[in-house]
Order: structure tokens, then sequence, then C-alpha cells
């Protein structure tokens, strides 16, 4: 009898994860045609207008950059925590919080001029991310309590909270008695910098370019890495877990939070129950494409971003929400598979048959 | 580490089929009916049918049901077939309901005007994949939008703005310009309250149960006139209020339901888009009042009536607007002289009387002579708010909030709280 498992490949293949990349983004692609051809959908419309409406102009290619700055926040905060082998399943809940946040410092400041109150709001959203993070982050330092169960349910939470508010304290008087909140002020919204990119794109990619530089070349870094790898080493080496997980769990949610606030003044008008659309979740997927190194997140948010708008563009030629999720996720899914089998391969090996 | 991977992902998997789950826009209640109306009701074993008692005689009776009050009129003299009309929905159209109703007016409208027709659904409110989509339209060609939900508002009017070649059309909004972007909705309630006069004459108990959405005053409106019709078929009845806070959950409105029924009520009226609350009245010999589309496939013995969207002829007259030009935004508030809302069947054991009054009725608002809201009415403490002979203006609340548009108060009958 023999049995298949995954063994490390001693050198990378020839090529690496580029190579690895276009093979299972192709298969991916092929597996899609079969599924298209179920529903009924024609393949390559499909394809070419999933390409076009994310990638093919100026325009598009804008909005595919605002779809990947949430992303490639949420997925950065995942990534943080994973250095310390800590998992943030609570980014969803950091950005409701974080937008929470900044919605209260707008509700403060609705009075003060356009940056300075953008700036505010933006700082209360990683404030606010940091918080929610914060209390698992303290729980799983102090009592060892897994912060991926906390960091769950404080996602629920969140958006218990947003929904409180929208029913009492914050309800727009304007809003004929719907449940919705106050629009955030005028003047808050981010200004566009290059078709209908907003400025959140370039503070986004900026905070991971930043964490992944500190990550490689600071002391700080190099602590967590070591205290990631291996607790005892890092405590004979002086360094302390308690401060380090409470450190990196604040780190991990305000970045999370940060994406909240950015939303709420790129995007959108108003907080709302919806406005983070599965971010926080799509951010575990795309740190765990980018093998939870900040350097990768960038470019897989980017490719997340525009399959996911290439994704939407579809349902508008009759493709069903349902068959593009799943085409979505096989591309994406075909991706991982490549990622791990340039690193890993395939090996048959005996099973052992045990001595009686 | 690899358990807590293991654990990591098994969490992510539950989740995702949670949200599917949560997502799911069949229009029936998965759950058993029959079990859950069993464990209500505790008199009415297996064995009580021939005990002679009204309940197994109406719960034993055959569901057929009377044709349409009103039969659908949608045609169109204008050649559209210039006009590409994007609609984006909610929901899945599904078998029945809110969504279902307004695809089925746009495919009428699109039929009889050869306009385009583009939908996409499953859009959630407030999140960017909704301007997303509208954009994708445009690119499209589309030059009229349609969007069916409240939350789309700002967005709509975001993007008005920056199309202004393209009409933007609003169901339930109170944004508009006067160019390009108005709102529409229509007076459901006047439906609402016919449906009340069957609803009266049908309770026997005088407890009549609603299942009803969210403090808003559309269903808050929707409660009044349908209590202002039961009161008028029967006096003495009251309408209990639960509230759910859903538009569509299957489970919870099952629910909700059930709690009317065992709190003795033997009628129910709902404003979600699930079929949940009819289920359990089919299951508790009661009878049920639906909304949005006829649902009497669903609940064949407990269906009495329903109050109905026809948009079919609204969605043909406003792609009319954008052929010819004429649309300029603005608000747009039908009623049942456009056919609009209707009285959906009736079930074939309400009487001749009560069909005559609804009849009645509905000639009246019809020809613009009436109105449910037709002072004097009482709000729930019996105080005077709507004098004789008054009718409220549909925008500008008075202090009290009397306009049409803004009620957030409930007459007289009804028992429960406005505020949710």
């Amino acid at each position: 009898m023999k049995k298949l498992v995954l063994v490390r490949r001693e050198t990378p293949t020839r090529g690496g994860q580029p190579a690895a990349f276009v093979a299972g983004f192709i298969l991916a692609l092929g597996l899609g045609a079969i599924l298209l051809l179920i529903s009924g959908d024609p393949v390559w419309e499909v394809y070419t207008r999933m390409f076009e409406r994310s990638l093919g102009s100026k325009d598009v290619m804008s909005a595919t950059l605002n779809r990947a700055t949430p992303l490639a926040l949420a997925g950065l905060a995942v990534s943080i925590a994973a250095t310390m082998g800590l998992w943030n399943i609570g980014a969803e809940g950091q950005i409701l919080f974080g937008a929470t946040a900044a919605t209260f410092v707008g509700r403060i400041g609705e009075d003060w001029s356009g940056p300075v109150l953008i700036i505010a709001m933006l700082l209360g959203g990683a404030i606010g991310g940091a918080l929610w993070a914060a209390g698992p982050g303290l729980v799983r330092a102090e009592l060892g309590v897994s912060e991926i169960i906390t960091t769950l349910m404080l996602n629920e939470v969140a958006l218990r909270l947003i929904r409180y508010l929208q029913n009492g304290r914050w309800k727009d008087p304007e809003g004929l008695l719907f449940p919705v909140i106050e629009p955030r002020p005028v003047q808050s919204g981010l200004g566009t910098i290059w078709e209908r990119a907003h400025l959140g794109v370039v503070i986004a990619f900026a905070v991971v370019a930043a964490f992944a530089w500190f990550a490689k070349h600071s002391v700080w870094g190099y602590e967590l890495k070591i205290a990631g790898a291996s607790p005892k080493t890092a405590a004979y080496a002086g360094i302390s877990m308690r401060r380090k997980v409470l450190g990196v769990m604040v780190l991990s949610g305000a970045v999370a939070g940060l994406a909240g606030g950015i939303e709420l003044t790129g995007t959108a008008t108003r907080l709302d129950v919806n406005i983070s659309s599965g971010f926080g979740f799509a951010g575990i997927i795309v740190a765990a494409l980018a093998l939870m190194r900040p350097s990768g997140v960038a470019v897989v948010a980017l490719l997340f971003g525009a399959v996911q708008v290439g994704g939407i563009s579809i349902q508008s030629i009759g493709v069903s929400s349902a068959v593009s999720g799943v085409l979505q996720a096989l591309i994406l899914f075909g991706a991982i598979g490549a990622g791990v089998l340039s690193s890993y391969r395939v090996q048959a090996v005996e099973r052992k048959v045990v001595a009686t | 580490m690899k358990q807590r991977l293991l654990l990591v992902l098994s969490i992510l998997l539950s989740f995702t089929l949670i949200t599917a789950a949560c997502g799911d826009d069949e229009s029936t209640d998965t759950a058993d009916p029959v079990d859950n109306g069993d464990s209500g009701d505790s008199g009415d074993g297996g064995d009580g049918g021939d005990d002679g008692d009204g309940d197994g005689d109406e719960c034993s009776r055959t569901g057929t049901v009377a044709a349409p009050v009103k039969p659908d009129d949608t045609t169109s003299e204008v050649d559209a077939s210039g006009v590409t009309a994007a609609f984006v929905y909610l929901t899945d159209p599904g078998d029945a309901g809110w969504t279902w109703a307004h695809n089925r007016g746009a495919e009428q409208a699109a039929a009889a005007t050869g306009a385009t027709l583009l939908t996409v659904d499953n859009i959630a409110e407030g999140s960017p994949e909704f301007e997303q989509s509208v954009r994708d339209f445009i690119a499209d060609g589309a030059n009229a939008v349609f969007a069916t939900s409240f939350g789309y508002m700002d967005a709509m009017e975001t993007l008005s703005g920056e199309f202004p070649d393209v009409d933007f059309f609003h169901a339930t909004g109170f944004k508009a310009n006067d160019t390009n972007f108005g709102n529409y909705f229509g007076r459901v309630y006047q439906a609402r309250y016919l449906t009340g006069l069957a609803a009266g004459a049908a309770s026997a108990s005088g407890n009549i149960g609603y299942v009803a959405a969210f403090p808003i005053p559309e269903v808050i409106r929707g409660i009044n006139a349908f209590t202002l019709g039961v009161r008028e078929a029967n006096p003495d009845a009251t309408v209990t209020v639960n509230w759910t806070s859903t538009w569509f959950d299957p489970a919870v409105e099952g629910e909700a339901a059930q709690a009317l029924l065992d709190g003795g009520a033997d009628v129910l009226a709902m404003h979600q888009d699930s079929t949940a609350a009819g289920e359990r009245a089919e299951a508790a010999c009661a009878r049920w009042v639906s909304y949005n589309s006829d649902m009497s496939e669903f609940a064949p013995n407990a269906y009495l009536a329903s109050a109905i969207w026809n948009w079919g002829a609204y969605y043909a007259d406003a792609i009319e607007s954008v052929a010819d030009g004429s649309f300029a935004g603005g608000g747009n508030w039908p009623g049942m002289e456009t056919g609009l809302v209707q009285i959906g069947s009736l079930a074939d054991d309400v009487s001749d009387a009560t069909r005559t009054l609804i009849d009645e009725r509905s000639a009246a608002m019809i020809d613009g002579s009436w109105d449910p809201f037709t002072g004097p009415i009482n709000d729930q403490d019996g105080n005077l708010v709507i004098a004789d002979g008054d009718v409220p203006p549909d925008f500008g609340a008075d202090e009290e909030g009397r306009s049409l548009l803004d009620q957030n108060w409930f007459v007289e009958g009804v028992i429960g709280s406005a505020g949710g």
C-alpha cells in the first residue's frame, strides 16, 4: 500500500512561484470553463469581460486599486499576527469597529476642515481597530486564551454594535425613520488621485511597504520572527513574549481598523453593516496566498481585487452570483495550490506496516 | 501550528456555510412547519379531526382561490427600443415576493416597450458592489437604472450627478433631483386596507397577528391601514404586532408567526419576503394574508387575501419617459388608480358581503374620492389624531408626524409599540 504525502522540495522548482502561478491560473481557468459550460454561460465572453472590467482600462484599473486597498490592509493585518504564530480571524470586526470609531470622530469634528478631519478619522479608525484587537491580545498574552475564538466572536459584536447605532443613537434624523446612520461630513471624503482611485490606495500600499521593510530590516522585526518561530529561543534571548503578543495584536488591529477608516472616507458615504463586503475574511485568504509574508500581500491583494471586480462584472451579464463566487474561488485556489506545489512535491510513500 | 491551521480553516469553512445559508434566497421556509405547528397546538391533537369544531372545518376546506381582482394591463404604444433598462436587486427574484414582483414587472415592461433589460441580483445595500454594478451597466449602454432597495440611495445620488445622460429611478427612498434622479414607491397601504377587511371578517376570535419587519413608516403605515380595514369589518378586533427586524429570514419570521398563533391569533398578516408566516398559519389551521405577491400556492388552506405589487405598468411608463426624454426626476407615489398596487386573489370562502365592501372601497380609492386614512382616526391611546374628514398630506409632517410618509404612530386597535 502506498499513500500520497507532501514533501518539501530541497531546491525550489525552476522558475519557482511565477511559473507555478501561471500554471495554476491556467488550470483554474480550465476548471472554470467546465463550470461555465455546465451553468450554460458563454465561456469566452465571461473571461474576456472579467479581464476587461477589472484590468482592461484606466477607469476599471482604478476601481481594482480601490478594491485592493482594504484587501491589502486586511491581508497585512492577518500576516502581521501570523509572524508571531497568531491568527487574527477578527480583521472583519476590526474593520467594522474602525469604521465605527472613524464615524465617531466625524461626528465630533463635523465643523473641522477637510484635511484635519480626514487625518483624525483615519487615526480614529486605526485606534478603533487597535482597541478591538487589544482585548483578544491581552487575554492571549496573560491567560493564554485562544485569539482565534475571541477575535472571531468580536466580529459579530462589532456588527451588532453598528445595528444598534443604526436603530438608535446615530440614526439619521432625515432618514424617514429608516434604520440608517447619519452620513459622514461631506468634507471628509478622500480625494481621488488617478481616475477613480482614492488617496487611500497610496496610504494602504505605503503602510504595507513600511511594514515589509521594518519586518526585514529592524530589530523589532527580527525579534518578531524569532518569537514566532521559537518562543523558547525568544525567552532565552530575553524577548518578552507577553508584550510581543499584545503589541502584535494591537498593530494588526490598527491596520485593519485603518482599512475601515479608508472605506468610510474613500468609498462610502455613511457607516453601514455592509461597509466591509467581507474584506476581513478575504484578508485571511490574501495573507495565506502571500504565504504570510507582508511583502507578498500587496501583489496578492491586487490580483484578488481584480478577480473580485471582474467577478461582479460578469454577474451583470447574467452569470449567477453563486457561479461567479465559485469561479473567483477557483482562480484564487488555483494560485494557492500552485504556490504550495512550487515549494512542495507530492510523493507516494509506503505505508508503515505495524509490527505485531 | 498545524492543528491551529485546521481550526482556522474549519472556522472559515463553517462561516462560509453559514453565510451561504443566510444568503439563501429561496422564498420558502425549509423548516418543517407541521412539527412546529403541533408543538404549539396543545388542545388539537392528531386525532382531533372529527370533533366538529370550526377550526377543523376551516383547515380541511379545499384550497381553491378566486381569480385576481384586476388583470394585468401592461401595454405600451411607445417604441422604446433605444432604452436599455438596468435593474439592481437585493436578492435573487426567486418564486415570490418583493424582488420577484419587480423582476416580473421589469420583464413585462421590457416586452411591452421593446426596451433591452439588464439585471443583477444579490447586491448588498451600502456595499461597493452596487456602484460597480451600475457602472458596468452604464458601460454596457444602460440609459436607465432602476434600484429596488432603500440602501442604494446614496450611491444612486452620487452616480446620477456623474452620469447626467442616464436616468436613475430609486424605489423606496426619499432623495431626488429635478433632472435625472427620482424616487418611486406605491400606496400599497391602500391594498393593505382591503386585505384588512377580509381579515377582520375572517377572524372569529378577533385576535389578529401581524409579523412586522422594521419599525419604519412604510411598515407602520401598512399595519395601520390593515388595522383600519380589520376594524371596519370587525370593530372589536385587535392586531398584535411582532417585530422581526428582518426583510427575509424564514426561521425568525416563522418563530414570530408561531408566537402570535400561540397567543391565540386566528389570522396572520406579514410584511417580509418569505412565506414562513403562511406555512405556520397553514399548520395551525389559521388564516393568512400575504404581501408583495399572491402567495396562495404556498399555503392553499391558510391563504385568505394578499396586497400585491404589479410593477409592469409602472415600469413601462417609466421606460417610455426615458425614451421620449420626459423623465425629470422627482418623487412618484401612485396608488390603486394606476393598478400598481392591488388586492390579489381572494379565498373562495370570503363572503359576498365582504367582496362587495372590498369592491366599493377599491372603487372609491381608484376614483380618488376616499383614502383609508380619512379621519376620524384615533391613535393607540385613544387620542384623536386625524380629525373627521381630514386626510393627512403625503409629505411635510407637522409636529406629530401626521404626514403619511413620516407615519410613526399606531392607530387604535394595534397592540404593540411603533418604536419596534
